[in-house]
């Protein structure tokens, strides 16, 4: 029952949006269809029971649905703009089909050089300068960052969000600046996933009421990211973003979830995790063809009971994790060519014993391809070379080289 | 027969007053053409820069066109910049799959065109002189610039650097070059001074001392949304 009513608010939700007037611009609904052909010699995937950082293994090859991703847009009294996102990847989560964004924007116009912003609902807090089409996918490869990745898995914005831009170029400046906070809940075992499995690079992102992994296998075993638990404390976010004429945009974020660590959820049989973070990105495109996007991304997280502040006490576990890349892509026309250098490293500080650990780097290559304007074929061949301490303990091999190549046929409605 | 002299005196005032009309029309109509050349620090012709000849008296009234269109396609606005006369009125169709939300808040015109896809609203009249830059609200990397001017004189630079104009009445002009990335001393503007002799034909040549400010604009795809 329980089941059939989570499956159910998904659906209904976008079957309301679906039911809305009909939109001005027919387009605004989109579906895109992604079937892969895989090729993994990986590690078990964390999604199958084991510890790979990768989103296909060995278990996976072959002809496999990347996603269906299905998306709704709706503008009410010319300022009010509702956005539903929703996907299925076909892997046994809890619903067939769920959201991973469901939101509105109030965009009143500017105000002289100035503009607010008001969101409120579900999702992506502004730090991702790759995940840029419709649905939070990647514009440049299959699998985005490691920084994006877990963004993915383990961040919604479950609250509101305000922002505040000055539109210098609309009065003959170069610049245009903006700044941007948030207040959520909902996010309070956000940093379990990378204290555990450490960084992953894939695309496949937790929805709002589903789960990463199957329950009872493995490390990262069923985990409900976005559920309240025991704590009603709220997190916040700040940020600050500029962009120079047309070619070049910085942001940086300070994120903190103010999860109670000492919150015991009985439900969920966990304590909440606090996770801080501080992150800046730069995306620059110097000409039609060349993109150049490089993110870093710092922080820790926490959880247990730290009441009497002792490192040697019992059930307190602490985090610390980094990762930065570099992105280069080239476009013309229908062709994009993109590389990516990821680097990244987790440790653990805090301990009653075992100290895990994560270092690694990857490489990622991707050509696409747009046939026509529904068709498109992605290729992308991704090598992840990793030392995660916790599959010691699971009697796997603690170094792994991980490869997948992946051919995606698009189909876009 | 002095009924026949009448007509002929009559006759000859008329046609003398019909010299003193024509010859003063035709004096009037004696003019220049003018060919403004824009050109960088190494001597290539610049395109695309807004060039007004204005005198410093006042003409004959001469409108040119009464309407012009900005398009927006593949969420540009198509052309970006847009030099028109005072009066007239601009069309805003938009050609692209998704709505757009077009603006100004520019002191000579202010408007807003709530969101619309295709064709839907009558040209908006451009009714004083200055610069109007508009925005869409929706898609912020989207911006255009109309310039008004008094002046029937005016046009954009072609590929060569060049821009012919012609019948310009003699006296005294300011010519103005203008583009949004020029980065000269006195700003996104120059300025030349001009006397122009009856049936002269001369050849002012504007020479920018720095190259435009870079600022390519990206064609837009509607997948592409605003993460």
């Amino acid at each position: 029952m329980d089941r059939l009513l989570i499956g159910a608010v998904p659906l209904a939700a976008l079957l309301v949006a679906l039911l809305a007037p009909p939109p001005v611009a027919a387009n605004d609904f989109y579906a895109v269809v992604d079937l892969r052909a895989v090729a993994a010699d990986g590690l078990r995937s964390f999604l199958n029971g084991g510890l790979g950082e990768l989103r296909f293994d060995d278990q996976h090859d072959g002809v496999r649905l990347g996603s269906v991703s299905i998306g709704y847009r709706h503008d009410f009294f010319d300022i009010v703009h509702f956005t539903a996102n929703a996907v299925a990847y076909g892997d046994h989560d809890r619903s067939p089909l769920d959201l991973t964004e469901f939101f509105a924007e109030v965009r009143p116009y500017p105000c002289g050089s100035w503009r607010s912003r008001l969101k409120i609902g579900a999702f992506y807090a502004p730090i991702s300068l790759e995940n840029r089409l419709q649905g939070w996918r990647s514009a440049y490869s299959l699998s985005a960052s490691a920084i994006n990745t877990w963004i993915g898995e383990e961040f919604r914005t479950i609250g509101a969000e305000y922002d505040l831009d000055w539109l210098g170029r609309q009065h003959g400046h170069s610049w245009e600046l903006g700044v941007t906070g948030a207040v959520y809940g909902w996010n309070n075992y956000s940093g379990e996933v990378i204290a555990l499995r450490g960084w992953a690079i894939h695309d496949r992102q937790t929805t709002l009421f589903g789960r990463i992994g199957e329950p009872g296998v493995g490390s990262v075993s069923g985990l409900r990211e976005f559920s309240g638990g025991a704590d009603q404390r709220a997190g916040y976010y700040v940020g600050a973003s500029a962009k120079y004429l047309s070619g070049l945009e910085l942001r940086v974020l300070h994120y903190d979830n103010r999860a109670d660590t000492t919150a015991y959820s009985n439900g969920l049989n966990a304590f909440g995790w606090n996770t801080r973070f501080d992150s800046a990105g730069l995306r620059w495109t110097p000409t039609d063809q060349w993109t150049v996007i490089s993110q870093w991304l710092a922080g820790k997280t926490v959880v247990g009971d730290s009441a009497f502040n002792n490192a040697q006490l019992t059930g307190f576990y602490a985090f610390e994790f980094r990762s930065a890349f570099v992105l280069l892509s080239w476009q013309r026309g229908a062709d994009r060519l993109s590389g990516r250098y990821d680097d990244f490293e987790m440790h653990q500080t805090r301990s009653d014993g075992f100290f895990n650990t994560d270092r690694g780097h990857a490489w990622t290559l991707a050509y696409q391809r747009e046939l026509n304007k529904s068709w498109s074929v992605v290729v992308e061949a991704l090598q992840i070379d990793s030392r995660l301490a916790l599959r010691g303990v699971i009697g796997e091999p603690v170094a792994a080289r991980e490869r997948e190549l992946q051919l995606a046929v698009r189909f876009q409605l | 027969m002095a009924g026949s002299g009448r007509r002929c005196v009559r006759a000859a005032l008329a046609a003398l007053t019909m010299c003193a009309v024509i010859g003063g029309w035709c004096r009037g109509a004696i003019s220049a053409d003018l060919t403004v050349s824009v050109l960088d620090s190494a001597g290539h012709g610049v395109a695309g820069i807004v060039i007004i000849a204005e005198s410093d008296a006042a003409l004959p009234d001469k409108h040119l066109a009464h309407t012009a269109i900005m398009d927006q396609q593949h969420m540009q606005f198509v052309p970006r910049i847009l030099v028109v006369q005072t009066g007239t009125g601009v069309d805003f169709p938009n050609s692209d799959q998704i709505q757009h939300q077009v603006y100004s808040f520019s002191a000579p015109k202010s408007f807003k065109l709530s969101l619309y896809a295709g064709h839907k609203y009558p040209p908006v009249v451009f009714d004083r002189p200055g610069l109007v830059t508009l925005g869409c609200n929706i898609h912020d990397g989207m911006l255009g610039y109309i310039y008004v001017t008094d002046s029937p004189f005016f046009g954009r630079s072609d590929d060569s650097g060049q821009l012919q104009l012609h019948g310009l009445p003699a006296g005294n002009y300011t010519l103005t070059a203008w583009h949004p990335q020029l980065q000269e001393a006195g700003g996104s503007s120059l300025q030349l001074r001009l006397t122009l002799a009856d049936n002269s034909q001369p050849t002012p040549v504007f020479h920018l001392t720095h190259p435009l400010r870079a600022d390519t604009t990206h064609n837009g795809d509607k997948r592409w949304t605003d993460y």
